[in-house]
């Protein structure tokens, strides 16, 4: 008897079938499209923004009044024409051919409402502007701002100042308390307000943005640059790799296992870096025996195998997720050593500085943690405990959860002997990176679990801060440098560099062309500079 | 009053009991988990003054019972707050990503029931055969494996080696649908688009397949062991004497009282696959509900994880309550009033 039942799976088989028909005769979008993907969430409003997507979308949608010079340290005029100022007073004439996304012009009282905002909101990137007392809008195209004390890095800070157009966040204000209520949080997270070269569409936090470019934009942009932007948000790397096969994805995120980068370069793609922002970091407890003990630090940081640590983030026998260390700042920053002065593994030295030290290393056991969020930084405790052993140092290795170690580093003696931390300068410049790190009046967050006290780097660093000019502080960098290298809080493992596959269809140069590098997470995805094949 | 009024007011209370007991426990519970939510929301820059006026806004440094009041109040004005994940209110994030789940899941369930039950109604029915054999097999294989292998089975099959389905999310980029009930399927044919009808039943084919794989499973085996047993029965035997076709025999009087037993399983199936969504979700980078529980766990966003557990749990409830209603309808003895035992 023929089985009827079997008509359910035959109208199911037939329905797939249909859609895929369907779908394959979908039609096609005619236009330059860019596809890429970067971890969820993403953060449209400026005032929030901190993570990568966030950046990427910042730098888009928005402008600051001055970009990170390409290729170098130092920075150039953007929406601002140019600038004077130096100690506490800055002031900025504003270009006069630049207009929001809404058609509204740029005026100095925008830049004032865009700091504002940002203070009064009180996240993101704004502990970059505590020190800044006010700004004002001298006239229409000229704003002064007014610091607290003397601080050098204020320029570079203004890369993450995006301005907001005041008159569409005003007009779109929701609920909240006082004159300005929720400061236009709720409309900036679903919608764009800048200058940018590319406008928001469409905002699914979890899912993607897509942007259109903006014809209008002040500085023009490329017509092979894309027309669609998608960024995508929180796809597996299996997903990635199947969506560039298929020629549906451009750019992966940086976050791929570097073995599904190596496949994508061997199946044609292209591989795209961004570095000198920041480095990764063994840091180790100043304040906990045996560590309390330069020369015992010293043993530990001439025992590590720098350059094992870089095979095993290895993409390509020439490509790493890291560049060699020279110090304690990475390449290209100022106060950095040549590239050529890599650090490397010294198993005497090590052994001598042992010696020396006060403690008896059969007294004690170092625990080396790594954070339960970050898989690879388990291959790196593995080797360093390996290391460790040839120089007769036992070591236990600890998994760590983020959210512990955050609060666990706040006292001295609940933080680890060695901690090991990926950390950026978010504005470019050293001192976002190494003041929060090493200046005593920082020690115990959780980008400082070295608990150092040291009136040498305090004095280098707040020369640092203050220097007149950048000669001034690349040499109060420079001598930082050494200081940090000769004391050891930490063992400087490697320069961060992030890698992308990219579509061999897509050119970059900001991520190809160190020359045209911006030295900014982020920054390298400027879409009105990159081109796209049809 | 009718038994089975009275069956739907007595299950009613209770799972408003068993919501209020999970608001209470999740709350709890998250407030134990280690870390601090606010230093986690701000991120690894953020200065002691932020996080801790962030803790202040919260009323996190008030005590849990205090804390438990204020959420309640806001609850009753219908706010869960916002997520400090996506800084927008919960009660947007879930109207954006409880449809895109719901429509997953329900298609997967579909899946389920039209392939689960005729499977082992085939199975059944030429049980010790060749086509019972294989079938088993196959239901072996869906239960064993979760769904996220399947997942990533299928993608390797169906869009890697031959590209036949899309991968990653609902619609394909060429088609602009007005959002109307946020279920694509439903929205794509108000907008009298076939074109993009079939788009989305290619984009959910995969995903709803992995996630309905194991409940296919699952039927099919639950199905199949009802129904041999019931296949000895006398009634069954004296219907065969009666001379009643094979398949009558099989559809009316082997399945239907087989049924009852497996629609409780498959109830309990359907409201399982809102979590087990989370994986599938991940791989098909599908926008929905699961993938983002799953998140503002991780980020201990407090408010969004309050939301979405309570409205996994409300489902979970709603789907227990229509399989009880429908075990009832099929039940003369629960109809009836008869043999409920109060």
């Amino acid at each position: 008897m023929k089985p009827d039942f079997i008509t359910p799976l035959r109208v199911a088989s037939l329905a797939l079938a249909g859609a895929a028909a369907l779908a394959l005769a979908a039609p096609v979008g005619a236009d330059r499209v860019l596809r890429l993907d970067e971890v969820a969430v993403g953060e449209l409003d400026p005032g929030l923004a901190s993570d990568y997507a966030d950046s990427i979308l910042m730098f888009n949608v928005y402008d600051t009044l001055v970009l990170p010079r390409q290729g170098g340290p130092g920075h150039v005029p953007h929406l601002a024409a140019n600038w004077d100022g130096e100690g506490t007073q800055y002031t900025f004439q504003l270009r006069d051919d630049v207009r929001f996304q809404s058609g509204n012009p740029l005026r100095a009282e925008d830049v004032v409402f865009s700091l504002e905002r940002m203070q009064a909101l009180g996240r993101g990137l704004s502990f970059l502007f505590g020190n800044v007392e006010m700004a004002e809008a001298v006239d229409t195209h000229t704003v002064r701002f007014s610091l607290n004390e003397p601080y050098a890095p204020f320029v570079a800070s203004l890369v993450r100042l995006p301005i907001v157009d005041k008159e569409t966040v005003m007009a779109n204000l929701g609920e909240g308390e006082g004159d300005m209520k929720d400061w236009g949080q709720g409309y900036l997270s679903a919608n764009g307000a800048g200058t940018g070269a590319y406008r928001v569409i469409a905002h699914n936090p979890q899912e993607e943005t897509v942007m259109v470019r903006n014809d209008d934009y002040f500085l023009g942009i490329d017509e092979g640059a894309p027309d669609t932007v998608r960024l995508r948000y929180g796809l597996e790397a299996a997903t990635v790799r199947t969506l560039m096969a298929q020629g549906e994805h451009e750019i992966s995120s940086q976050w791929l296992p570097p073995e599904v980068m190596r496949a994508l370069s061997n199946e044609g793609m292209q591989l795209l870096t961004e570095s000198g922002t920041g480095a990764f970091y063994f840091k180790m407890n100043t304040t906990k025996a045996p560590l309390d003990d330069v020369h015992c630090r010293l043993a530990l940081a001439n025992a590590f195998d720098y350059e094992a640590a870089l095979k095993l983030i290895a993409v390509t026998d020439t490509l790493s997720q890291g560049s060699a260390s020279t110090g304690a700042i990475p390449v290209g920053m100022f106060g950095a050593n040549p590239a050529s002065m890599t650090l490397a593994r010294d198993v005497d030295a090590s052994r001598n500085h042992l010696a020396q030290c006060a403690h008896d290393p059969a007294d004690f056991s170092i625990e080396i943690t790594w954070i339960a969020e970050v898989p690879v930084e388990e291959r790196f405790a593995l080797l360093f405990q390996a290391n460790l052993a040839e120089i007769g140092i036992r070591s236990t290795i600890t998994k760590v959860p983020w959210a512990l170690f955050s609060s666990q580093v706040n006292k001295a003696e609940n933080t680890p002997h060695v901690s090991q931390l990926f950390v950026n300068a978010v504005t470019g410049d050293p001192d976002t990176l190494l003041y929060g790190m090493y200046h005593s009046t920082a020690a115990g967050t959780w980008q400082s679990p070295e608990h150092l006290n040291d009136p040498e780097v305090d004095r280098l660093l707040e020369e640092g801060r203050t220097g007149a000019s950048d000669e001034a502080r690349d040499a109060a960098y420079a001598a930082l440098n050494d200081r940090l290298t000769a004391i050891a809080p930490s063992i400087y493992s490697y320069d961060r560099q992030s890698i992308f596959a990219g579509s061999p269809k897509v050119n970059a140069p900001a991520l190809s062309d160190p020359a045209q590098a911006f030295g900014l997470d982020g920054m390298g995805f400027s879409f009105r500079l990159m081109t796209v094949e049809n | 009053m009718h038994p089975v009024l009275r069956l739907l007011l007595r299950r009613a209370g209770m799972s408003a009991l068993v919501l209020i007991g999970v608001s209470v426990l999740i709350f709890v519970i998250a407030r134990v988990i280690p870390g601090d939510p606010a230093r986690i929301a701000l991120g690894p820059n953020a200065t002691v003054e932020q996080v801790a006026n962030l803790r202040d806004a919260l009323h996190l440094d008030q005590p849990v019972w205090r804390q438990y009041g204020h959420f309640i109040a806001d609850l009753a004005r219908g706010d869960l707050g916002v997520s400090l994940y996506t800084n927008r209110p919960v009660t947007t994030d879930i109207a954006q990503f409880l449809p895109a789940t719901l429509e997953l899941v329900f298609a997967a369930a579909i899946l389920m029931i039209g392939l689960g039950l005729p499977l082992g109604i085939l199975s059944a029915r030429y049980r010790g055969g060749i086509i019972d054999n294989s079938i088993r097999v196959v239901a072996l294989l869906g239960v064993s494996a979760p769904s996220f292998v399947w997942a990533v089975i299928l993608m390797l099959l169906f869009a890697f080696f031959l590209p036949i389905f899309p991968i990653a999310g609902r619609l394909s980029t060429d088609f602009l649908i007005e959002p109307v009930t946020g279920f694509l399927l439903v929205d794509t044919l108000l907008a009298g688009n076939p074109a993009a009808f079939g788009n989305a039943v290619s984009h959910i084919a995969l995903p709803a397949f992995a996630l309905a794989l194991s409940g296919i499973g699952q039927a099919a085996r639950l199905t199949r062991a009802n129904m041999v047993e019931t296949y000895d029965r006398p009634y069954i035997e004296m219907a065969r004497s009666y001379g009643f076709p094979e398949r009558r025999i099989a559809g009316r009087f082997a399945f239907r009282p087989s049924l009852i037993p497996s629609l409780t399983i498959l109830g309990l199936d359907f409201a399982a696959m809102l979590g087990n969504a989370f994986l599938v979700e991940a791989i098909f980078a599908w926008p929905g509900l699961s993938r983002y529980g799953v998140a503002v766990i991780l980020r201990k966003d407090l408010n969004a994880i309050i939301g979405t557990v309570l409205i996994i749990s409300a489902t979970f409830l709603i789907a227990n309550l229509i399989v009880d209603l429908l075990i009832a309808w099929l039940n003369p003895r629960i109809r009836h009033g008869r043999g409920t035992g109060g």
